[in-house]
């Protein structure tokens, strides 16, 4: 069950876009999340969609992989989807007692989960194809001239990497903890809302022990060798820009003018349905 | 309680990049009251086919029978076959959660829906059976306690469900020489008073030799070997191709043979049996 997290860990295939350089990545996963905010209509939708299919299609991330990755996310989806479709003013639709379905709600419940879904594909994308010492390193890079104003950039990297690193590792922990209170009949998966939170506890409080447990050992394993954070650190490999990541920089641009050119309505295609 | 293996096959992130076959056609039966060590180095498939027995995971193909049941089989009722089939895992004090001693070995007969007469009796049981003093550890946070007691208190944890069957994986591990002993010599009393089948994974060739009446060998998730002590240890060469060796004693006798001293003691493992050996060939070596 809990393998089947798939957010956020790296998919180790080769790729172009595994060779990026992070920087890049994480400048244009960050385009992304402001672009898809612009988007007014469908065919702005069809166009990003369809960016995101190629790019996705040349990272190698089997989209079946990325599409169990959405699974926990799901209700969220399906909540936010049900709030706007039953919360909006319009023309009624359909009607069910007090709830009413207007023709605004359907099409913003609509919107906002596409818009939902295109961000979570577009920044698992990130995670995926970048290994989270990749990542560390260009947050630390754009954060760098933050640290002139007093921003701890290299500690806020660390523990980000930290973090990330930690993630399969609980995961495991989680599943182990899981099975061996399921060994002693514990059952998980039945019950009430507050019967299961309940039954979480034996799961959690072995889990919370672990993690400081494993925070302790850490830190005393990185105090053993040395570390006293940013200052004075040379890296093992350092981040230089190669051609394909002009390129990139490039089409990023090219993109980002894109929609920013259709959502005002200034190409000569029609925007489809839009809000 | 017999359990029976089939062509047994397991294989880990289907479809994807990081597939793995943890486990490739496995078939062997372990009788109803034997201690069975399993034995291989780390990542050979022994946790997942131990996992495997008390239906914690599903077979991707192949049977797991428990006496007549099919665990594998549609409506089969997983909370008995847990109960029946009691699993220790690797370092089990990690998964200590309750505010006492006597609560967290409680949890496993709770969750069976025994009555509170009965579970206590259970907790008392269970903890004179790992050597916990009831009066003395029953009421303290499991928390406060010593690692080897910790460990004791997940066991007691397991056997408090009075299970046919008691799996454990690597019971020993990360303790002392002595703590270690203890812990052997407490699960060999538990089998022989209770008839409990016990089924051992362990790295500790000694542990094996001494304890188990069947030893099987696990390598890439394939099952190597199978059989008594004496004969899985006949392949040494083998056994140390994968990362694994003889017992101490058996070692130093093939060492001692190699060296051009003939003790003898074919098919001694233990340190005692070696002893003897040694013994004798000096007794013979003095009379001559």
């Amino acid at each position: 069950m809990l393998r089947d997290i798939t957010l956020g860990q790296y998919y180790p295939v080769d790729s172009v876009i595994h060779r990026l350089d992070p920087r890049v990545k994480i400048i244009a996963v960050f385009t992304w999340l402001v672009l898809i905010f612009f988007i007014r209509d469908f065919t702005g939708y069809i166009f990003v969609t369809a960016v995101l299919a190629v790019v996705t299609a040349v990272s190698r991330v089997p989209v079946r992989f990325m599409a169990r990755g959405m699974r926990p996310i799901l209700f969220i989806l399906l909540f936010t989807f049900v709030i706007n479709l039953i919360t909006y003013p319009g023309t009624v639709l359909a009607r069910l007692g007090p709830v009413t379905i207007t023709d605004t709600g359907l099409q913003q419940a609509v919107f906002i989960a596409i818009r939902l879904i295109l961000l979570i594909f577009g920044t698992s994308l990130l995670t995926y194809t970048t290994k989270p010492v990749g990542l560390t390193d260009g947050f630390e890079a754009i954060l760098s001239p933050l640290s002139r104003i007093g921003v701890p950039s290299h500690e806020i990297a660390m523990m980000m990497s930290i973090a990330l690193r930690f993630i399969p590792t609980l995961l495991s922990e989680a599943d182990k903890t899981m099975k061996a209170q399921q060994a002693r009949g514990a059952d998980f998966e039945s019950g009430g809302l507050i019967h299961r939170a309940r039954s979480m506890m034996p799961l959690l409080i072995p889990l919370f022990v672990n993690a400081f447990r494993m925070a302790a050992d850490l830190a005393m394993a990185m105090e053993a060798r040395c570390y006293h954070g940013g200052k004075g650190r040379t890296r093992l490999h350092p981040m230089k820009f190669a051609a394909r990541d002009y390129a990139a920089c490039a089409l990023l641009i090219l993109f980002a003018v894109l929609v920013i050119v259709q959502s005002r309505g200034l190409l000569p295609i029609p925007q489809i349905w839009k809000l | 309680m017999k359990i029976e293996v089939q062509h047994l096959s397991c294989i880990y992130n289907r479809g994807t990049a990081g597939e793995v076959r943890a486990l490739d056609d496995i078939s062997f039966t372990i009788e109803s009251g034997s201690f069975t060590g399993i034995i291989g180095h780390t990542g050979s498939g022994k946790s997942t086919l131990v996992q495997h027995l008390n239906g914690l995971m599903k077979p991707f193909s192949g049977k797991v029978l428990l006496g007549d049941t099919d665990i594998g089989a549609s409506g089969v009722h997983m909370a008995e076959i847990r109960r029946r089939v009691g699993l220790v895992f690797q370092y089990p004090e990690y998964q200590l959660f309750e505010e006492t001693v006597a609560e967290d070995i409680a949890f496993g007969p709770k969750n069976m829906g025994l009555d509170e007469q009965e579970q206590e009796d259970r907790v008392r049981e269970a903890m004179a059976t790992v050597g916990l003093d009831y009066a003395e550890f029953a009421s303290r946070s499991p928390f406060e306690l010593s690692g080897g007691q910790k460990r004791r208190v997940a066991i007691a944890g397991v056997i408090a469900m009075r299970p046919d069957v008691l799996i454990l994986d690597e019971p020993a591990a990360g303790l002392d020489p002595a703590a270690h002993r203890e812990m052997l010599r407490m699960i060999s009393r538990f089998h022989q008073e209770r008839g409990c089948t016990i089924l051992l994974v362990s790295h500790n060739m000694d542990d094996v030799a001494e304890y188990c009446g069947q030893v099987l060998v696990m390598d890439q998730g394939k099952l190597l070997y199978s059989g008594t002590p004496r004969e899985v240890f006949a392949h040494r060469e083998e056994l140390e191709a994968i990362g694994l060796g003889l017992p101490a004693g058996a070692e130093l006798l093939h060492l001692m043979n190699q060296r051009g001293a003939e003790p003898g003691g074919k098919g001694a493992l233990t340190d005692a049996e070696a002893a003897a050996a040694v013994l004798e060939w000096l007794g013979k070596q003095e009379t001559c």
